[in-house]
């Protein structure tokens, strides 16, 4: 009966969402479970080179959470690729601060996406290093 | 177990968000939310940048990082220290909250206190968070609570002309609700600390007489003297053990001395220490401290649902989340609100590139 601090806190942002919805460019596409939701991620305006692509962010999220950071990938199988981006590994993985050293609990999974976001729109070259 | 109870549907519940015609207020109630766990500060503590978290909270995050979450300035679990001024704050803004909340949200309803309906448990409820506070009062020093509780069931509008010492959040506990467990029926603020003793019987908490308590109150403020010092809660925060250095014969001494399970291997010894450690200080650092039976309760519970993980993995534990008929409503919920959301965002942008090719989406 009693709810992992991990359950409650992502019913919260999901509840939050509800409320608030999304910035724009992010829109949530599942939460099929509790713990693993997906969002799409698209850069806006016309200075990106990612102009009219989506991709797919895949956060799966573990009991220690917002401790632990949750594990983030853009997934890649039939329907959504990764972004070409030289942090960005062509199975999805993505090399990012954030997600080591500089997680912080107060991050979200709406300001992952943020970051995530601001990452590709800085991005001026399509380069895949790995 | 009844899953469409009150408690467990308000376990997911947030505090109902002020309305953007009152950014002021929005700004208050921002600022007295916990960036860690986003609620409501519970054992508010600051650390030396000068940011401030639930005790638990701060102390769960620096055993991984020794930096404050917000502004990255090292912090360490010794430089922690109680935030009494923000933790009275926080309890009166709790109280104050529902208030505060019908008068920026229901200004045009005014209902006469004689004409409040029949009481819904749902509604009153949801003024009261289940708070760890909640279980905790009862072993505290008697809050003001008021006489006039029966009146004051309905609108915020109805509170002002009330006795000033009257407040909604101690009103709502008098609603009953049955455990989700054994089916009793019981007040639903005595419902936390019932499952936490095991289903036991909770005693009635004796009837306040008004000023008298308030007067009370107000010494118990300014003495400081917000601990009870009661048998079985001793005052002194434990020092950590060096797990890697310690024998398990050693772990197994130090969780007897606190009555606890010393049943596993090295690493569940270690971790368990390392758990109740986490939840005594943390306890040490609030004025609704729980008592040691409480705290034991919520190890074991946590460490029961981990093993139930473990057990069942993530996967089915999450789907069986789903299954339950109040969570799963909610999940539902959430995702007809994400699928909404989803194809009005496709929508739009289905209508922004028909306009022109390839017009970009703009930021509004
Ligand atoms: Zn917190
Ligand atoms: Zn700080
Ligand atoms: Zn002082």
């Amino acid at each position: 009966m009693a709810l992992r601090l991990s359950t409650k806190r992502l019913m919260k942002e999901l509840k939050d969402i509800q409320e608030k919805g999304t910035p724009a460019g992010i829109i949530p596409l599942s939460t099929e479970s509790v713990d693993e939701w997906v969002f799409l991620i698209c850069v806006l305006g016309d200075e990106t080179i990612y102009k009219g692509e989506q991709f797919a962010l895949r956060l799966i999220f573990s009991d220690r959470y917002p401790i632990d950071c949750p594990q983030v990938t853009f997934i890649a199988d039939d329907q959504y690729q990764p972004p070409l981006h030289p942090h960005v590994y062509s199975n999805g993985h993505i090399c990012a601060s954030i997600f080591g050293n500089e997680w912080s609990p107060v991050l979200t999974a709406v300001s992952i996406c943020i970051t995530m976001q601001s990452m590709l729109a800085s991005n001026k070259k399509k380069e895949r290093y790995v | 177990m009844d899953l469409n109870h009150p408690l467990l549907a308000s376990a997911v519940d947030l505090l109902p968000p002020f309305p953007s015609s009152h950014p002021q207020i929005q700004r208050l109630d921002r600022s007295l939310y916990c960036q860690i766990c986003k609620e409501l500060f519970s054992g508010p503590v600051s650390i030396p940048c000068g940011h401030s978290f639930c005790s638990r909270c701060i102390r769960g995050s620096l055993e991984v990082m020794k930096k404050c979450p917000s502004c990255n300035e090292p912090a360490s679990e010794g430089s922690i220290r109680r935030n009494r001024a923000l933790e009275e704050i926080v309890d009166s803004w709790e109280e104050a909250r529902p208030i505060i909340h019908g008068l920026t949200s229901n200004n045009s309803r005014k209902r006469s206190i004689m004409n409040t309906g029949p009481k819904n448990a749902f509604a009153a409820e949801s003024t009261k968070r289940p708070r760890k506070e909640s279980t905790s009062r009862s072993v505290s020093p008697v809050k003001q609570s008021s006489d006039k509780k029966e009146e004051i069931d309905g609108d915020a509008d109805d509170m002002i002309a009330l006795d000033p010492y009257t407040n909604m959040a101690e009103s709502s506990e008098d609603v009953k609700a049955s455990c989700p467990l054994c089916d009793i029926t019981m007040p639903i603020r005595d419902i936390s600390r019932h499952i936490d003793l095991g289903c036991q019987p909770i005693k009635p908490r004796p009837k306040s007489q008004g000023r008298e308590n308030l007067k009370a109150d107000w010494k118990k403020v300014f003495s400081g003297a917000g601990l009870v010092k009661g048998k079985d809660v001793e005052l002194k925060k434990i020092t950590k053990p060096n797990y890697s250095l310690a024998t398990p014969a050693e772990l197994r001494s130090v969780l007897q001395s606190y009555n606890l399970s010393t049943f596993g291997d090295k690493p569940a010894l270690a971790h368990r220490v390392q758990e109740w450690i986490l939840l005594y200080n943390s306890n040490l650092d609030t004025s609704h401290p729980k008592s040691l039976g409480a705290l034991r309760a919520k190890l074991n519970e946590a460490e029961a649902s981990r093993r139930r993980d473990k057990e069942k993995g993530r996967e089915e534990m999450a789907s069986e989340l789903k299954t339950s008929d109040g969570l799963a409503r909610y999940a539902q919920d959430t995702k007809g609100e994400f699928e909404r959301l989803r194809r009005e965002i496709m929508e739009r942008d289905k209508k922004r590139v028909g306009s022109g090719a390839e017009a970009p989406i703009e930021i509004e």
